[in-house]
């Protein structure tokens, strides 16, 4: 398991042994030591802007919210309205969690990710609650959200956990970003982003650290006598249940279990449900690998490959983005980086051909340190790295002085 | 009239794929219900869903009804977002009808 020891140090070597190195004699040396360090610097200040940008935006003004009430029919263009954003609270519980967890999912991809709504522009947000008769599923119509009350044997209200709320919301992000097809293992991949954000969504609400959150998704949706922890676990799948009622969790947790199933609705698409099961893992293991809490370095991580991704990426193609973007983010083999290398594996993924993307990470920096380094002058790489030094100071002020303006008074 | 009841996806994809179709016999009705769930039958058959799904749905569930009613039988597949009312009132009529 990796630590957190070294969160300051994004890469795996020091800067003082970087400053040491500009001293070489050998030029080649000086330039990969001054690329490192220009790289470093430059991915520490995006990190630190980032983080500004987002703390200091409120709740957003769009992305409001409106819950309406089925009544328990399926038509929803007759349901009455139960609550709007600046509306008051319902008398119906159903109502006010739903609203509740719209406004926090929509508050998560705000602060961490900086994202308004859904879409990145301010959609609003349409939930449905008491939709069917007995209705044992949540679902995402393709631009809103519906939530049944359950039969009361095997499921009760779904609104009752924030967790599969929130992955309803992620559907949306997910359709506006990658639009991963909905079959096999791009299907797989969109059911098991909705698992880890709304894993993370719950994670953030509760402020748990990856080894405190239990990791299961829908654990308040069955009724008390069903003996069963969850529709699913991004901990241990294939064990969230397994009873005479529901029978046996089937989600595999490696490649070697992968379930091959029709793309039919008879076969779930080809196993949409299941097999994102091995991708679930994946992230699970990467975030204890990181340590903390998983909405950080993991979510940054995973974020950042979504938006990466297209519509038919598949577990092979994601897994290797995650890992390019760990480098990216947050240096090349750093504890990061080596987390999510570590995961994948440890689900029978090897990142194809570490050693090629790890060229063309490099290629991909090395026009911008070079562009940098060079600006159409010779400088001496010692002069740089001063440089850097001093507009890592300047930046540092500049931040404790938007922290102060943000303090102040409106 | 025998009539098996299948749903597949959703949340609970994993568990409907475990569980067996719900089956009714319309013989061990008292007259009166199996009236009513001939006329919803008909009615549901005579009736196909006009919506078109749109691709977007993400973790609905589809259903299938099949009807074996002298030596024929007939399958309805409609999913929640595509369910004609017709069909909605012959799903719920039969999730509500105790278990065989």
């Amino acid at each position: 398991m990796f630590t957190n020891r070294c969160r300051c140090i994004n890469c795996i070597t020091p800067p003082h042994i970087l400053n040491k190195l500009l001293e070489n004699s050998d030029g080649r040396i000086r330039d990969a030591a001054l690329r490192t360090l220009l790289v470093t610097s430059r991915l520490r200040g995006e990190r630190t802007v980032r983080g500004l940008i987002a703390s200091t935006a409120a709740a957003s003004p769009q992305g409001l919210r409106t819950i309406s009430d089925c009544a328990n029919n399926t038509s929803l263009p007759a349901a009455t309205i139960g609550r709007t954003e600046d509306g008051s609270a319902s008398t119906d519980d159903s109502v006010n969690r739903a609203f509740d967890g719209l406004g926090e999912t929509r508050d998560f991809y705000k602060e961490i990710f900086d994202r308004d709504s859904l879409d990145g522009h301010g959609i609003r947000l349409n939930g449905y609650v008491h939709y069917g008769a007995s209705f044992n599923n949540a679902f995402w119509n393709g631009s809103e959200m519906i939530f049944g009350d359950g039969d009361g044997v095997l499921f009760t209200d779904f609104t009752k956990s924030l967790n599969v709320m929130a992955h309803e919301l992620t559907h949306g992000v997910t359709e506006f970003t990658a639009g991963l097809e909905y079959h096999d293992q791009s299907g797989a991949l969109n059911e098991s982003i909705s698992d880890v954000f709304g894993c993370l969504v719950e994670q953030w609400v509760r402020k748990q650290t990856s080894d405190q959150a239990d990791w299961l998704i829908g654990a308040e949706v069955f009724t008390p006598d069903i003996g069963g922890d969850a529709l699913r676990s991004m901990k241990n799948p294939g064990k969230a249940y397994n009873n005479p009622t529901l029978g046996r969790d089937p989600q595999p947790d490696h490649m070697s279990k992968y379930v091959s199933m029709p793309d039919t609705d008879e076969g779930d698409n080809g196993g949409v449900h299941i097999n994102s099961g091995i991708p679930n893992k994946a992230f699970f293991l990467t975030s204890i690998g990181i340590g903390g809490f998983a909405w950080e370095a993991p979510g940054q991580i995973w974020y950042a490959a979504l938006q990466a991704s297209t519509s038919t990426t598949n577990f092979q193609e994601f897994a290797d983005t995650t890992y390019l973007k760990a480098g990216q983010l947050y240096g090349s083999q750093g504890t990061e980086q080596q987390a999510v290398l570590s995961a994948w594996k440890e689900v029978g993924i090897r990142i194809s051909g570490v050693r090629s993307l790890a060229g063309t990470t490099a290629r991909m920096r090395r026009p911008v340190a070079a562009a940098a380094a060079n600006n159409g002058r010779d400088e001496d790489p010692a002069d740089v790295a001063r440089k850097i030094e001093q507009l890592t100071g300047q930046l540092a002020t500049l931040s404790k002085e938007v922290a102060n303006l943000k303090s102040k008074p409106h | 009239m025998k009539i098996m009841v299948a749903q597949h996806g959703g949340q609970a994809a994993g568990i409907n794929l475990n569980r067996p179709p719900q089956v009714i016999d319309s013989a061990a009705l008292d007259e009166s219900k199996a009236a009513e769930l001939k006329g919803l039958v008909a009615a549901a058959t005579s009736a196909p869903s006009s919506a078109k799904s749109t691709g977007k749905a993400r973790d609905e569930m589809s259903y299938t009804i099949t009807i074996q009613d002298q030596g024929r039988e007939t399958a309805l597949s409609q999913s929640d977002t595509t369910m004609s009312a017709d069909f909605a009132k012959l799903l719920a009529w039969l999730q509500r009808c105790p278990k065989n």
